[in-house]
């Protein structure tokens, strides 16, 4: 008995140890960069692969969340946020810049086709635009949509899937194509039809309108415009129509976070360069909009109808399209 | 005596300041929090959380589907522990159901939801079986199902063991009475067992109030407490006053619970004599009670099959040839590893850590001459624990931490860990040292021996077994929670479960299903290693 208490004793002090042991040793090692992102998942690989080639493998620390889980932390934390290095929609990082000056200035060349702050630059831009399931329009008899306003004849009741904008920034770019098309007023209307077609299919993500058209269980959809090509190439019964109210673009873009932990703030800035120059190619495959000199996009993968936001985008926009949205029910 | 009692008042002084420091105050943040408002202090958040219907829908949609939970709980828990307790039955079935009913107690609630998409869902392995979707599994009738599983163990654990103290002689007077069936079993079942019922009840119901891991992954857009509060907190547009008012809502039920807790224990009956008797034989009985408690265990049992299924075919269901590659992948990338170090490093220092608190708590009350005051104290705080909901708890940690250094450490994780769990393993630890000879330490003393000797030679050696069942406790409760930690996991404090959680935004099964796995076989080690130890130090204290 004795024996065996003796033998417990001396375990837990040698865990007591170990876990002190733990303790220091995390406290010498360099720290990891952490990155947040909204990004999906091929876009998170494609990052990830870049840092992984680049010999970076095991010095950062990758983090996924949703759009606005990621955009109520910045908002809310600003430069005490746990992430050195965080890729999200453009709007909320100009957003989060203007409220904390929580980003430090971009130390690298970047060639981009537009110009944007020294604080950022974009990873990769996203297209709105309807899709439909061909076979279900032809089974059930109803007319090909050219608008977004099409979708809400009757005929299309509890046959059409969007986004919802209170979780999703891909429903920004349909709000944002009814807003200035229709105006305030008109849109709204607009907007309650298509919310009263849609019924149970207002989704939280925004690949769940093309999730359902793909399967069938809508016959149309608003969402990214690349997903519904890929589909179509890929000869599954779909198709991409743009819609004549506009295809409207959203960036998604990395900053890094200015930190008094200047190495790991270095060490964040060094990712952000290799992501940019080495990862887009692999990105731009997923997300077919060019956004740096010498990048070609095919020609199916080019809208027809490009337009830009009237207004900067800015988190204060957001939430009065969510109020628009919420008023429009 | 005198060292005894400034020995016993250090380990109060520190016991009650832990729990100053880490219950009590951040309660009372949160309580501050929730009446904080643009313009002073008022209930402004609670009156717009009352018309803003968002909120109070899914206050009724949670009532609701926790008391229906609570009421199909209590009934199957009752028959299969009725099966268990007072029928022929064969042995090896009995062994089945107990050891099949405890299972999903060593996953994360979180995985129980994924399983069910899994086995119900459009590519379900159920679905394929049957050939068709059975129900639409998202929204009421998926949490209805995973709050079921998930607290249909704890319901069992209850009333099994209230069932050792009917006695059963009673059965056999009744029936040799000439009583029917009803009123017998009325009599000398249902009877002794209200309190036990109404109990099993209560916690079946905070227990789906409460969760978080399964509306997160089958809620769809049936909206509950749980997940409201985290969109609250966490969402686009954080406020977090208004989820501090949220917070104290949901303390409501438990304070209730634990009310209505007390009231029932007046009808806990008190047998002073329990005869083993044989069971009237009664094969019907016996084949019906059967049938019914293995068609429980093999349900869920078949709904948790897919987890092992998924990982290890190439493309489920389509390509169902066999690769461990997936396995492979997600054990070998480094990110995996470091966040499985982190769990079990958690699990295992809240253990040490908790199970000495809960220890010392436990001794001062029982083995020592104490002020009633000073032991009722450490009772309340051992009950308010209890009351308070992980995710509350992870809440007031939030707010009261959010601005200093522990902030994303992991010291915060494992405290509240110690907190969020300190009931049960503080009532083994009571029960096994109020057994014990009350004269052991006066013999210590009149031997020359100080208390502390006679605490760590005598009274210590002789729980051992309770110390490794306290172990066992905490290490699988913090292996599986996410309630709790949700609000305190950074990217470098990352625990398994909340990377299951963010998984789920690339819908990744093959992956979350490889981390429940290691969760499930963890956990599944660590009772083998208890249930192990248990054994050898009880036979060694049979021979003395």
């Amino acid at each position: 008995m004795k024996k065996i208490f003796k033998n417990l004793i001396l375990c837990l002090m040698l865990a007591s140890m170990l876990i002190g042991l733990v303790g220091c040793a995390s406290n010498s090692k360099p720290q990891k960069v952490v990155i947040y992102t909204n990004a999906d998942k091929e876009a998170v690989q494609a990052m990830q692969n870049s840092l992984n080639t680049a010999g970076y493998e095991g010095k950062y620390v990758l983090q996924s969340m949703g759009t606005s889980e990621l955009g109520g932390k910045l908002m809310a934390e600003g430069d005490k946020i746990e992430a050195n290095l965080v890729t999200m929609s453009s709007y909320f990082v100009e957003s989060a810049q203007q409220k904390h000056k929580m980003f430090a200035e971009l130390n690298f060349e970047t060639k981009a086709l537009e110009k944007y702050p020294a604080y950022y630059t974009p990873i990769l831009a996203n297209t709105g635009a309807i899709f439909i399931n061909t076979q279900v329009i032809k089974d059930k008899g109803l007319a090909i949509p050219k608008s977004i306003k099409d979708l809400t004849k009757d005929e299309y009741k509890g046959l059409v899937s969007i986004p919802n904008i209170m979780n999703s920034s891909t429903a920004w770019l349909l709000m944002q194509a009814i807003i200035s098309e229709y105006g305030e007023v008109e849109g709204k209307m607009v907007l309650n039809k298509l919310i009263q077609n849609c019924g149970p299919h207002i989704e939280t993500s925004g690949s769940g309108p093309i999730k359902k058209v793909r399967v069938g269980e809508v016959a149309a959809g608003f969402g990214l415009r690349h997903q519904a090509v890929a589909d179509k190439v890929a000869g599954k019964p779909m198709d991409y129509i743009d819609p004549i109210e506009g295809n409207y673009t959203l960036t998604e873009s990395i900053a890094v976070v200015k930190k008094a932990d200047t190495a790991t703030t270095q060490l964040a800035m060094e990712m952000a360069k290799i992501i940019i120059e080495k990862a887009r190619p692999e990105l731009i495959k997923d997300y077919p909009v060019a956004l740096y000199q010498g990048e070609v996009v095919t020609d199916v993968n080019k809208a027809g109808n490009l337009k830009n936001f009237e207004k900067p985008l800015t988190v204060e926009l957001l939430e009065a399209h969510q109020e628009f949205f919420k008023a429009a029910k | 005596m005198r060292k005894e009692r400034l020995e016993t008042q250090l380990i109060y002084i520190t016991v009650a300041i832990f729990f100053i420091v880490f219950l009590f105050a951040p309660l009372f943040i949160l309580l501050m929090n929730s009446v904080k408002t643009g313009h002073g202090i008022g209930f402004s958040n609670y009156v717009s959380i009352i018309y803003g219907q968002d909120i109070l829908i899914a206050i009724k949609n949670s009532i609701y589907v926790s008391a229906l939970t609570a009421l199909i709980t209590t009934i199957l828990a009752f028959i299969l522990a009725y099966a268990v307790n007072c029928t022929n039955i064969y042995k090896a079935i009995k062994e089945i159901i107990k050891i099949g009913i405890v299972l999903p107690m060593l996953l994360p609630t979180i995985t129980y939801g994924f399983a069910i998409i899994y086995s119900f869902g459009k590519q379900g392995l159920l679905t394929q079986l049957f050939g068709r979707e059975l129900f639409q599994i998202y929204g009421f009738n998926g949490l209805l199902m995973g709050y079921v599983i998930y607290t249909l163990p704890s319901a069992f654990l209850l009333i099994d063991n209230s069932f050792g103290y009917i006695d059963k002689k009673f059965i056999i007077v009744s029936t040799l009475m000439g009583d029917g069936f009803f009123r017998s079993f009325t009599n000398t079942i249902l009877r002794p067992l209200v309190g036990t019922l109404g109990g099993a009840f209560v916690i079946a119901f905070i227990l789906s109030f409460t969760d978080f891991g399964i509306p997160a992954s089958v809620g769809g857009t049936y909206s509950v407490v749980a997940t409201q509060l985290y969109q609250v907190m966490l969402g686009a547009i954080p406020n977090f006053n208004s989820g501090s008012a949220i917070a104290m809502i949901m303390l409501i039920p438990a304070i209730f619970g634990v009310l209505f807790l007390n009231y029932l224990g007046k009808f806990n009956f008190h047998y002073d004599k329990f005869t083993n008797i044989e069971i009237i034989k009664n094969r019907m009985r016996d084949v019906y009670l059967a049938s019914i408690s293995m068609t429980t265990i093999l349900s869920i049992m078949l709904i948790f099959l897919v987890m092992f299924i998924t990982p290890f075919v190439k493309n489920f269901p389509y390509d169902m040839s066999f690769t461990t590659s997936f396995f492979k992948d997600t054990f070998f990338s480094s990110s995996i590893v470091d966040v499985y170090e982190n769990s079990l490093f958690v699990a295992v220092v809240s253990a040490l850590l908790g199970t000495a608190l809960c220890y010392s708590a436990a001794i001062i009350n029982v083995r020592t001459q104490m002020s009633k005051h000073m032991k009722l104290s450490i009772d309340v705080f051992s009950m308010v624990t209890n009351t308070v909901p992980g995710m509350v708890l992870g809440l007031a940690y939030l707010l009261l931490f959010n601005n200093s250094d522990l902030k994303g450490t992991f010291f915060i994780i494992i405290i509240c860990n110690i907190v969020h769990f300190f009931t049960t393993p503080y009532l083994m630890a009571k029960n096994s040292l109020s057994k014990m000879n009350p004269s052991w330490e006066i013999t210590g003393e009149l031997m020359g021996d100080t208390w502390i000797h006679t605490i760590i030679r005598v009274i210590i050696p002789n729980s051992i077994s309770t110390l490794v069942e306290m172990f066992g406790y905490y290490f699988i409760n913090s292996m599986v929670t996410i309630s709790a930690v949700i609000f305190l996991v950074t990217a470098r404090t990352s625990v398994v479960t909340s990377k299951i959680k963010e998984l789920q935004h690339f819908a990744n099964f093959n992956e979350i299903f490889v981390l429940s796995i290691l969760i499930f076989l963890t956990n599944i080690a660590m009772k083998i290693f208890s249930t192990f130890l248990h054994k050898k130090l009880s036979l060694m204290n049979q021979r003395g």
